[in-house]
This record gives C-alpha cells, sequence and structure tokens, in this order.
C-alpha cells in the first residue's frame, strides 16, 4: 500500500482526507485506483485524452516521475506519492522594454516565423535569450555557428587559446586564414559574418573558480563545450550554484554525450559522475583522437537542446543522458536521476562556493616542466648516443598508426598496452629509452618496467615532437 | 476569499521589492483560507525575469511537505508584477492552476504598490478576482 498526499484544494473531491492508502505496482495504477475512488478528481489530473494535465507533477517520495519511469515508475509499499502542481506565470511583456524584429530580420528569419512552434513570439524570446558558450572549439564551433544563425540575441564566448593547424581538422567556425589567431576573434568574426544582427560578448580568459559566478551569471543559459574535467566540474558547479541549465556534450574518437544538467528537479554532472577519474586515466582528444565530424554532430544536439530551452517547446533532455556511437551510427538513452545526496544539488548541499577544481581533479596546479622528472633524458642526447653508437635500446610505446604518420628509425616499436605480454622482448640488462609522442605515454612504460624491475630505463623528454623540434625538423608533428 | 496575516504579508512585500525589477514568487501556507506564513522562492525561468517566473515544483514540493508537517496547507501562490498593474494576465492564465489563490502583487519603481487576488477557473480560460485583506 502506498500513501498518496492529497493536496488541500483537492480534499474536497476526496471526502476531505488529507491522505489515501492504495494498492499498485505503479504510479499509473495507484493514480487510476485513486481516481476510481474518487470520479470528481479525475477530471482534475488527467485531460481528455487521458494523460496527466499539463500543470500536474508527481513525485514519488522526493523524485518527480518525470526523471524515474513517469507514470511506470514502480512502487514500493512504504512510498509515499505526492501531487504537485507546476506554478508560472509573468506580466508578460509590459515591463521589459519591448524586443522587436526589423523588415531584414523577418526575412531572415522567415522559415522559423511561419512555424507555430516558434513563431514570432518564439523568434522574440531567441532575440532576448543570452547563452554563455564556453570554448569556441570542436564544439563550440557548429554551437557558435547555429546560434548565431538561430538569431540568439546574446551570445557570451569564452575561451583563451589561439586556432591552430591541428584544430581545423573539427572546428570549422574558423579557417586556414585564422591560425595563429585568437580563437575567440575568430569565431566572432564568423558569426557575426552569419549573422550581424546579434550581441558577442568576448571573455577572453579561462574560466576560473574566482571568475566563474561573475561571467555566468548574467547569461541564462550556459553551454559547456569544454574538454577536460576540472572545466566540467566548475561549469557544473556554478550552474547549479546560480540555477541556470547547463547544456553539457563530450566527445572522444568516435562516441559523444549530450543531456542538460542543472535543470531545475533533473540531475547534475556530479550526481553521474559523483568523483573524476583518476588524472590521465581518460585520454583527451589531443591524446586519444576524434573523428572530425562528431563534434558536429554532438555540438549541434546541443544547439538544439539550448534553442528548445529558450523557446520551451518539446520535451527537454533532462535526466537523459544520449549516448551517440558514430561507427554503429546508432543513439541509446540512459535515464538519469538527481542524487538526493549530492554534495552540490543534493537535498543538503555541502558545496556552497566553488573549489580549487585543478586540486579536486588530481591535476597538479604547475604543469610539470619536463627538465623537473628525474630519469629523463633531452631527445638531443638520444641523437648523440644514436651517432656515437652507444648500446642502449630505443623503444616507441606509441601505436602502429601513429608510427605510420613519423617514427625514429632506430626505434623498436612496443605499444604501451602491449608492454606487459612483450616485455620478454627487452633486457633488464640493457640501456632502455622510451619515447612516445609528448613524453605522457612512455613516462608510464618507464614507471611499468621499473616495477618490474627494470633498474636503467629513461624516457625521452617531450617525445617525438620535441624531436621534430630539437633534432630533426623533417618529422612531422601530429 | 483569501485573508493573509501582517507578518506574511510583510513578508511578501519585502520579497517582492528585494526582487525588483524582477519578478518574485512564493507560497502562502496557512489553514481555513488564513494565510499565516508566506515562503519566498527563487524564480527559476531561465529567460529574462522581469516579466515571467516558474517555480521549481521541487521546492513547492518541499514547503508542502513542511506545511503538512506543522499541520498547515498551501493556501496559494504570489508572484509581482514589477512596473505594471497587479492584473492577471494572458500569461498569468496560460499557465494556471485552479487548485490555488494566485495573489499579485504590483511594485512600481521598486515600492510596493498595490494587489490582487484571482482564483483561476478550471479549463485555464478565466480567473475571477477574489476578496484579498491583508496587514
Amino acid at each position: 500500500m502506498a500513501k498518496i498526499l492529497i493536496p488541500t484544494p483537492l480534499r474536497q473531491y476526496a471526502d476531505k482526507k488529507d491522505s489515501v492508502q492504495l494498492a499498485g505496482a505503479t504510479v499509473g495504477e495507484v493514480l487510476t485506483s485513486l481516481t476510481s475512488q474518487y470520479a470528481d478528481l479525475r477530471r482534475h489530473l488527467y485531460n481528455d485524452e487521458g494523460k496527466l494535465r499539463s500543470f500536474v507533477n508527481v513525485y514519488v517520495n522526493d523524485e518527480d516521475i518525470r526523471y524515474l519511469s513517469k507514470e511506470a515508475t514502480p512502487i514500493k509499499d512504504a512510498d509515499t506519492v505526492s501531487i504537485v502542481p507546476s506554478i508560472a506565470g509573468g506580466s508578460a511583456g509590459v515591463a521589459t522594454p519591448a524586443v522587436t524584429l526589423s523588415k531584414d530580420e523577418i526575412l531572415r528569419y522567415s522559415r522559423h516565423l511561419i512555424m507555430p512552434e516558434v513563431g514570432m513570439e518564439g523568434q522574440l524570446k531567441l532575440k532576448a535569450a543570452k547563452v554563455a558558450l564556453i570554448g569556441t572549439g570542436g564544439l563550440g564551433a557548429p554551437l557558435g555557428m547555429y546560434l548565431a544563425a538561430a538569431g540568439i540575441g546574446r551570445i557570451g564566448l569564452v575561451d583563451f587559446d589561439v586556432v591552430d593547424f591541428t584544430n581545423l581538422q573539427r572546428q570549422v567556425i574558423h579557417g586556414t586564414k585564422d591560425v595563429g589567431k585568437k580563437k575567440l576573434d575568430s569565431a566572432a568574426e564568423t558569426m557575426l559574418d552569419i549573422n550581424p544582427h546579434i550581441d558577442i560578448d568576448r571573455h577572453e580568459t579561462a574560466l576560473t573558480s574566482e571568475n566563474a559566478l561573475d561571467i555566468l551569471k548574467d547569461y541564462d543559459i550556459v553551454i559547456d563545450g569544454t574538454d577536460n574535467f576540472p572545466t566540467r566540474y566548475l561549469v557544473n558547479d556554478a550552474c547549479v550554484l546560480l540555477g541556470k541549465p547547463n547544456v553539457y556534450g563530450s566527445i572522444f574518437r568516435f562516441e559523444g554525450q549530450a543531456t542538460i544538467f542543472a535543470y531545475p528537479g533533473g540531475p547534475c554532472y556530479r550526481c553521474l559522475y559523483p568523483e573524476p577519474p583518476p588524472p590521465g586515466l581518460v585520454p583527451s582528444c589531443a591524446e586519444g583522437g576524434v573523428l572530425g565530424i562528431l563534434p558536429g554532430t554532438v555540438g549541434l544536439i546541443q544547439a538544439t537542446e539550448a534553442v528548445k530551452l529558450i523557446l520551451g517547446i518539446g520535451e527537454p533532455l533532462v535526466g537523459r543522458l544520449v549516448l551517440y556511437d558514430a561507427l554503429a551510427m546508432r543513439f541509446r538513452e540512459l535515464k538519469l536521476r538527481r542524487n538526493p545526496e549530492c554534495p552540490v544539488c543534493g537535498d543538503h548541499p555541502t558545496i556552497r562556493e566553488l573549489i580549487d577544481y585543478q586540486q579536486f581533479c588530481g591535476v597538479p596546479n604547475q604543469p610539470h616542466e619536463p627538465a623537473a622528472a628525474e630519469g629523463d633524458i633531452d631527445p638531443v642526447e638520444v641523437k648523440a648516443k644514436i651517432d656515437r653508437g652507444d648500446r642502449f635500446v630505443l623503444i616507441d610505446v606509441r601505436e602502429p598508426h601513429e608510427y605510420q604518420i613519423c617514427n625514429i628509425p632506430f626505434a623498436q616499436l612496443i605499444p604501451l598496452g602491449d608492454l606487459p605480454k612483450r616485455i620478454n622482448e627487452l633486457n633488464s640488462a640493457d640501456e632502455i629509452v622510451a619515447h612516445c609522442k609528448s613524453g605522457v605515454r612512455s613516462g608510464k612504460a618507464v614507471d611499468f618496467l621499473k616495477q618490474a624491475g627494470f633498474k636503467k630505463v629513461r624516457n625521452m623528454r617531450g617525445g617525438i615532437l620535441a624531436w621534430s623540434d630539437k633534432v630533426d625538423p623533417s618529422v612531422p608533428k601530429y | 476569499m483569501i485573508r493573509i496575516e501582517k507578518q506574511a504579508w510583510d513578508a511578501m512585500v519585502s520579497h517582492a521589492e528585494a526582487t525588483f525589477p524582477k519578478e518574485c514568487c512564493g507560497v502562502m501556507v496557512g489553514s481555513e483560507g488564513l494565510v499565516q506564513e508566506a515562503v519566498p522562492l527563487p524564480n527559476t525561468y531561465t529567460g529574462p525575469q522581469e516579466d515571467f517566473f516558474v517555480m521549481d515544483p521541487k521546492d513547492l514540493h518541499r514547503v508542502d511537505r513542511q506545511a503538512r508537517e506543522k499541520g498547515l496547507d498551501v493556501l496559494g501562490v504570489f508572484h509581482s508584477h514589477p512596473n505594471c498593474d497587479a492584473y492577471f494576465s494572458k500569461r498569468d492564465l496560460e499557465n494556471s492552476c485552479p487548485w490555488f489563490s494566485y495573489v499579485v502583487l504590483s511594485v512600481k519603481d521598486g515600492r510596493f504598490d498595490h494587489a490582487n487576488s484571482y482564483r483561476p477557473d478550471f479549463d485555464q480560460t478565466a480567473a475571477p478576482e477574489e476578496e484579498l485583506i491583508y496587514g
């Protein structure tokens, strides 16, 4: 038997009772038995099509069934079912300076204006909207271009990076002519070229615990287009503290994810990932690669959700994580729930201000300079050893497809993942130097070999990228 | 008819003035048509809040539960209309819930001006004014 709490104004239809005990396996069954017992309640809770009326929310204990399994949400014996109305309203445009569209804008947005779901009212909402876009990289590129085209009136860009050649494979907001230019300027130019009727705020800074609340407070919606854990937790916590939805996306190799966090009643990033992964466990796109088209797909899911939130149409991607697999060309959906114990959005939050996210994610505050690590060897010294004919083994722990891009002919290829099973190819009496692309994976290889009892093993500082800089400029960088 | 005790009324007015020029919202708690407590809630609308408010159902759910624990009921909701009169707008009607009294406070240039209470009908087609006694 579940307990159903009857809201005060409805008690007149339920024999003046403030709660009723009813049997049923799901929310739908319990409500059906409630409305068959008290027929007058039915028209208050359901519309003519037999669906819950738009303003009716149902909670099981403290969870909104929209974020559970809706009316199929299972009911246990001790559960309490509550009926809570949605309350909204307003003076409707009398107090704000009227936003209007010029003749040019009406022509530009005509394909929006002729759809009743958008119409003039919706297009004015888009024009009145203020959206913050964190990052103008892979996800930020399609987001910036389409949000500009859609006519979002004010877009705040946050970035401090400079366009380089490796960006152009996916960051379509920047072109070859922009290499070396600030991403902010390059992105804003493209967006204003697409749509000169919008305003762009340029925040040329990294988002930090010190500036995040101040930057984000002026926007209605925040879109996270970043690619690192400290910033994701920072954006999440700032959005929860400010009460602003965080339209989230992430990409890796051939797979992407998207959802809306920090929406009233819905989960936040910390509900999904209470703790960051150990540093280095999850490779970044720079380490693991990414299909250039992938951020287009994921960024445009984010753009779609942002526009839907502003227009107030459709079913927002709240409490659902979309998983996209480009190779299988398949979309899946995971249900997400707000965690009542969540330290930032739970019922008894312990995080009430922004923290040190570098420290939280275990990232050293000072990026460690290659010179600091003991047992490193400079590429110039490695070259000298090869030239002198020193007896030593150089192993390349990258992947075979990276070896095909460029290699040091003297080196023996043993990918990091194969090292445990191929360790017998190495002799612990030999002097060994390991290298990879930039020195991170070969550092792990050195640690592994030392644990396996190898003593004379060193890491080539800066990897093959440093080799290209210092020894052989004909080696291409990637 | 809805009556609001002075302490609750003062809390509503100061919340409306403090939130100006944005719209405020909150819940009125009491029993038998007498509001004994006003609970200010955050406006969670993600767009411009100068002329619109959205209450988080989670907040309303919490207030409802706390009221029950004290043996009180949720009697209605209140919100402000900054720099315009305390009418029941088309937008108010479209989003209304027929279960509650809706008290609208007009705040002009940051100061409380006047207030009215409405009772939206079942089909969200009209909201007749009801008598409001406060202070």
